[in-house]
């Protein structure tokens, strides 16, 4: 499958074959363009690059996931097949590889393996129990693989590279600002594989760019039905309600991110900063503390702390952080300024 | 005025992502509506053929703009810079040159020696 050639496209390419020009040994720049030229039809070029950038970095999942796709477009199907079993002893429950292996062994006449795969791909990831029983071949937890369910599978495009393509597309347009267009690409990203959350994270993240706040909740949202996992999905919540002054809901938000990452220090300097702002400050306290707990050097995590002690009278608390500060970074005049004044 | 940090934070987050600035090495916080903004200052995309010149002067205006939004930003009361490589010295942003302060701390060593 082709994709029709656009301007955009065209100067994408130019692009990144240039990029990669310039800097030959990022990995994501090879894959990128493999993608690109495979998505043009240029599937030897994208060979080589999806290589390439898998000898640049052999754990490269991306690389290593478009490359069994164009080996299944080219009909080579021995090493599509030796990429995704690769790819599934890496990560055993990943329904969507299942997924796949199952329409590969469908489409080359294998149907018992066909339904062991279907089956693991229901057993792993929800979407596909719903995505099989439409299509009548899951039913009562069996997976039946009758004539007309086979007709009905071998069909089925594999649309992945496809759907990265739009991403890649959408995310290139985003950065250059032009989000009207970068919304349409991500949109056919989700429509071509509605299984993946992260293309409407993505689309989440271009509507807060954009300031279309209640549409990058629902994206956000989706994106969390899709991988309730997403810890990062309940953070970009909590921004976006911030922005909209709904301080409840992004506190809500913020705290189950920080649930979820417990190890991610900003996430509890962002919890800290909701409590401070409604005047919790001892729940403000105990976050920044963990925060600094994770990254002793968390410098502004400190000065937030410093200036919670000091207004809290609790001066000699905040000199020790001032002086802390000033162990890191002894040319902060500000922070000086605030340890002479209690002092 | 009411100074919502979390807000701030939030809006500086989404601006940030709308600059060409490279913010993959930059950090900020904020407390009591003063932002503190730290980190190494870099633009995204520049490449390496571009005349240097023009980079520093392209950088020196990108600083000037991100300093201006971030304090048009509504409960933001002050500003502090804490970039690695550029400071601001009576009103004008210049480099600060990490690699000569590095070969002048060694040479004072060896002289010390």
């Amino acid at each position: 499958m082709r994709t029709k050639r656009s301007p955009i496209y065209k100067r994408i390419l130019d692009e990144i074959e240039r990029d990669v020009r310039i800097h030959p040994h990022y990995a994501d720049l090879q894959n990128y363009l493999g993608l690109v030229l495979m998505v043009e039809g240029e599937a030897e070029g994208a060979e080589k690059h999806f290589l390439e950038a898998l000898h640049l970095n052999p754990k490269y999942q991306a690389a290593s996931l478009n490359l069994g796709f164009l080996y299944v477009e080219m009909n080579r199907w021995q090493e599509a097949e030796e990429i995704f079993l690769s790819e599934v002893r890496r990560h055993p429950k990943e329904g969507f590889l299942h997924h796949v292996l199952g329409i590969l062994y469908l489409q080359t006449g294998r149907l018992k393996e066909a339904a062991a795969r279907i089956h693991k791909a229901i057993q792993y990831h929800s979407y596909y129990r719903d995505y099989y029983g439409k299509k009548g071949v899951w039913q009562k937890g069996v997976v039946h693989l009758d004539q007309k369910a086979r007709g009905v599978l071998k069909r089925i495009p594999l649309n992945h590279h496809h759907a990265q393509f739009h991403n890649f597309v959408g995310l290139y347009l985003a950065r250059k600002g032009k989000s009207a267009q970068a919304v349409k690409e991500l949109r056919k990203a989700a429509e071509l594989k509605p299984d993946d959350f992260i293309f409407h994270a993505n689309l989440g993240t271009v509507y807060y760019y954009q300031g279309v706040y209640p549409k990058a909740i629902r994206e956000f949202r989706k994106a969390l039905e899709i991988d309730p996992f997403y810890g990062m999905g309940y953070a970009n919540l909590s921004y976006v309600y911030g922005l909209m002054h709904r301080t409840h809901e992004a506190l809500r938000n913020m705290k189950k991110a920080v649930q979820m990452n417990p190890q991610y220090a900003d996430l509890h300097y962002n919890l800290a900063l909701l409590y401070s702002d409604r005047k919790r400050y001892e729940e403000a306290v105990f976050e920044l503390k963990k925060a600094l707990r994770i990254n002793p050097n968390y410098l502004f995590a400190r000065i937030n702390l410093g200036v919670l002690f000091e207004d809290q009278k609790r001066r000699k608390e905040a000199r020790r952080e001032y002086r802390k500060i000033l162990q890191i970074t002894p040319d902060d005049e500000h922070i000086r300024k605030r340890l002479e004044k209690i002092s | 005025m009411l100074k919502e940090d979390f807000v701030i934070q939030s809006n500086i987050r989404r601006m940030l992502i709308r600059t060409n600035i490279d913010y993959s090495r930059m950090d900020f916080g904020t407390v009591k509506g003063v932002v503190y903004i730290g980190g190494t200052f870099q633009i995204s995309h520049l490449y390496p053929d571009g005349d240097e010149e023009k980079v520093k002067e392209y950088t020196v205006k990108t600083l000037y703009t991100f300093e201006k939004k971030i304090r048009s930003l509504s409960g933001v009361t002050d500003v502090i810079f804490q970039f690695v490589n550029w400071r601001k010295e009576r009103g004008q942003w210049v480099p600060i040159e990490v690699e000569k302060k590095e070969e002048e701390d060694e040479n004072k060593t060896e002289s010390n020696l």
